[in-house]
């Protein structure tokens, strides 16, 4: 009686705090970005919220991750693949009102380039040599050389006002863009909150007039959160909490494939896995179906190096005969490669749930094989100094993933490549990589990726082991949403709700 | 208290100060992997001339002693450096995130403190009944539940009796009254139980020992009423050891308030200084704990203040 009294009381305090509901979205994130600033962003947090919802580029990335126009609304490309001609979308204003015309974009272009911004994201626009404005609502590009995947590249290069071409502060708290939502409003480790963009371009959308990003950093905190409605979408749910979160009223749990994949790295440059042999040998070692059930529950697919979320690109991993799980053949090799077994081995591990159990479902299988892995549980600031150091003989990890195989394969597999750390060199490899990127013909192109994926799925110094499934908890008054397989919340601008 | 003990006691003040400064400059680095590190991360453009200009842009690249000297310096000049990630000054950071963990550690200070004491002398009165024992048992669960599990079920069930209860984030109370007072109620409960277990229980054993006393007999022999015996002159006497714990205290609201402010999404100094310290962010980590520790020993330096007006003896020692 007393506790029911004292219920009422509080309902009523509520419902008076209340007063008239906005149509607002409530997004549960981990942890508060460092900074907003477009184009030196590096952390997935920061992305998702800035990325097609404060900002917009040139392109756009839909669901099966294929480019559709963006603030370009067509766009010519040369028969030598060397010029590219962007028509841009007339009437399209940013949120301090000025209108965005091609003079901003070549300023965002090299805004981007420029190396006193130093963005991580100037190797995507490299190719890019000279930029005109043609007219107002034209912009030229001439690349150096041809370069296929720059039209998905352009998608991530947020369009920002030109006279912030130089400025390397300002974005970083207050950003101005011309996507969906504004900037409204940033609570220090509280929550992040954007407002609809009235004069978007898109007539009659966004639907929402708020989307709020909150800081959770508890993940219990953040699931108690989405089952009592004060939290409306939880992305990002680990396997665990997804099956938790199922059988709740009110909650909804999408799953899509994700691009972002776990790893197991091999150091090319160190005995033994220098040798390709051994490499293979680690291959048929793995039993992934294994790892997934062991220590994603279940929740996955086996990995080859590209995701099936890429479906025009990805080789299906059935084919690759080294993910046959293969003891006694895996020994063979290593004896051909002169590997004494048993041999110790040392392996970094990732401090993420899933990467500690694969690697401890990874150290049994190799132990078949005489592979002894020590497995070093590591703090992320050592985890990561070693690994871009290349000192490791192994590690689990576990990577992004980019919608355009160019993006993720040439900077990791080639020779000296920026994240190349396992200092991986292979003059073949090298070369398809350079071949692919300069090839427009998509079926040309497709064939070079094909026999790409094939040459690194079994003697790559990346043991790919699983796809994730993207799970993301939805609350049943949010209708519209859609999480992508990039993970983007690009859906918001769909996103209605009901009281 | 004399100008001398007070004098004194300044001296104590920095010399902890000092040595906390000291232990948390050095600390932080003895955490493998630095903010450069962490910073580039993800960053695909990483070449190590980058990485060194970055070095020398932050000064870490100077020999320890230097950079201590070089921040201590600032700090005695009121400037406590500058955010690493965002470039703006950490006194700034720290006033941002400093009213929710007041509020909050203020208020259970207040709900903890003020009702062990008539919880502790209910005890005492009460000994060996069936309700005290009941109460001390309780006492003893507020002191061994981790307060963010107790947390996180204050959460779950306060959603499901009350629906629509607005119980995570923070909320000025300037902006919202209401939706402040709404979102404080858990937390400050979640943080004041293990306090109010633990005074009540000093209470009660401090009033046990103070009813056993000789002049306690001669109050109630000379016809004093239960309320004038208990309260006038037993509690006064307990009182004392209760004052030197309220400041021990202090200590520990800090601490429980980075448990807390994690599980009910509170922007406060927990938050900043668990989020530097993932972040490598030595001069954050170093002001805010800074300046907790400073608030720390401010508290019990009115502690000491307080026990001259409630037991004269110490002024005269």
């Amino acid at each position: 009686m007393a506790l029911k009294s004292l219920g009422l009381a509080l309902l009523a305090t509520t419902m008076l705090a209340s007063g008239v509901c906005a149509a607002t979205v409530d997004v549960a994130i981990d942890s508060s970005p460092a900074g907003l600033d477009p184009h030196l962003i590096t952390a997935f947090n920061s992305a998702v919220i800035v990325q097609d919802n404060i900002y917009e580029g040139l392109t756009n990335i839909d669901k099966t991750l294929a480019v559709v126009p963006g603030l370009a609304e067509s766009w010519d490309i040369a028969a030598d693949g060397l010029t590219y001609t962007f028509h841009l979308r007339p009437g399209v204003t940013f949120h301090d009102g000025s209108t965005m015309d091609a003079e901003d974009v070549a300023a965002s272009i090299r805004r981007v380039q420029s190396p006193d911004i130093a963005s991580p994201l100037a190797s995507r626009v490299t190719p890019i040599k000279t930029i005109t404005v043609v007219d107002p609502m034209t912009v030229q590009f001439k690349l150096d050389a041809p370069f296929a995947p720059i039209l998905t590249s352009l998608a991530d290069i947020a369009i920002v006002p030109a006279e912030l071409e130089t400025n390397k502060e300002g974005l970083q708290q207050t950003p101005v863009g011309t996507g969906p939502f504004r900037f409204a409003e940033w609570q220090p480790n509280g929550f992040i909150r954007l407002a609809k963009n009235d004069t978007y371009w898109m007539s009659g959308k966004p639907a929402l007039d708020e989307v709020r990003f909150n800081f959770v950093p508890e993940a219990a905190t953040r699931q108690v959160g989405i089952t009592t409605g004060e939290y409306d979408i939880l992305p990002n749910l680990d396997p665990a909490t997804a099956l938790q979160l199922q059988g709740q009223p009110n909650v909804t749990v999408q799953e899509t494939r994700d691009i972002a994949y776990t790893l197991i790295g091999m150091n090319a440059s160190r005995p033994p896995f220098n040798d390709p042999r051994v490499r293979r040998a680690v291959n048929m070692l793995l039993n992934r179906e294994e790892i997934i059930q062991g220590a994603l529950f279940g929740a996955g697919v086996p990995a080859g190096p590209l995701s099936p979320a890429l479906v025009n690109w990805a080789v299906d991993p059935a084919t690759f005969d080294c993910y046959e799980t293969d003891i006694e053949g895996a020994k063979a090799l290593l004896a051909e490669a002169g590997v004494q077994t048993p041999i110790s081995v040392k392996m970094n591990v990732l401090p993420r749930q899933d990467a500690r159990d694969i690697a401890q479902v990874a150290q049994q299988e190799l132990a078949a094989g005489g592979i002894q892995v020590e497995l070093l549980n590591q703090e992320i600031g050592q985890f990561v100094q070693d690994w871009k150091n290349g000192n490791f003989d192994l590690f689990v990890s576990a990577n992004g993933g980019s919608p355009d195989p160019d993006e993720y394969f040439y900077r990791t597999f080639k020779g000296n490549g920026s994240t190349n750390v396992f200092k991986y060199a292979d003059p073949e490899v090298d070369a398809l990589l350079d071949q692919g990127r300069t090839q427009t013909d998509p079926a040309a192109r497709k064939a070079t990726y094909d026999q790409l994926q094939t040459e690194l799925a079994c003697e790559g110094p990346a043991a790919h082991v699983a796809y994730g499934t993207l799970f993301t908890a939805v609350n049943s008054s949010v209708q519209g949403f859609d999480i992508y397989p990039n993970g983007r919340l690009s859906s918001l601008i769909d996103v209605t709700v009901s009281q | 208290m004399s100008s001398r003990q007070l004098l004194g006691r300044s001296i104590d003040l920095l010399i902890v100060l000092f040595g906390v400064s000291v232990v948390v400059f050095l600390m932080i680095r003895l955490i493998p992997g630095d903010a450069v590190a962490i910073m580039l991360g993800a960053n695909t453009e990483v070449t190590p001339d980058r990485i060194a200009e970055l070095r020398g842009r932050l000064g870490l690249d100077l020999p320890l002693p230097v950079q201590y000297l070089n921040w201590i310096g600032g700090v005695l000049h009121g400037n406590l450096g500058t955010s690493i990630w965002t470039g703006r000054p950490v006194i700034e950071e720290i006033a941002a995130n400093a009213w929710p963990t007041i509020e909050l550690a203020v208020l259970s200070l207040l709900l903890g403190a003020g009702l062990a004491v008539p919880l502790g002398c209910f005890m005492a009165e009460a000994r060996g009944k069936g309700s005290e024992v009941a109460v001390r048992v309780g006492a003893i669960a507020g002191l061994t539940i981790p307060s963010f599990w107790l947390g996180i079920v204050a959460i779950y069930a306060v959603s499901k009796l009350v629906p629509g209860f607005s119980s995570l984030g923070y909320v000025p109370f300037t902006e919202d009254p209401l939706g402040n007072a709404q979102r404080m109620v858990l937390p400050v409960i979640a943080l004041s139980l293990p306090i109010l277990a633990n005074l009540s229980r000093l209470v009660r054993s401090a009033m046990l020992d103070a009813l056993g006393q000789d002049y306690i007999r001669t109050a109630r022999a000379k016809g004093a009423g239960r309320r004038l015996v208990v309260y006038r002159h037993a509690l006064r006497n307990a009182l004392i050891p209760f004052v030197t714990s309220v400041g021990v205290q202090a200590g520990y609201l800090l601490g429980g308030a980075i448990v807390i402010e994690q599980v009910f999404a509170i922007p406060g100094l927990g938050r900043l200084v668990l989020g530097a310290v993932t972040e490598r962010n030595y001069p954050l980590v170093q002001a805010t704990i800074l300046v907790m520790t400073a608030a720390v020993v401010l508290v019990n330096f009115v502690v000491d203040l307080l026990y001259t007006a409630i037991d004269p003896r110490v002024a005269r020692t």
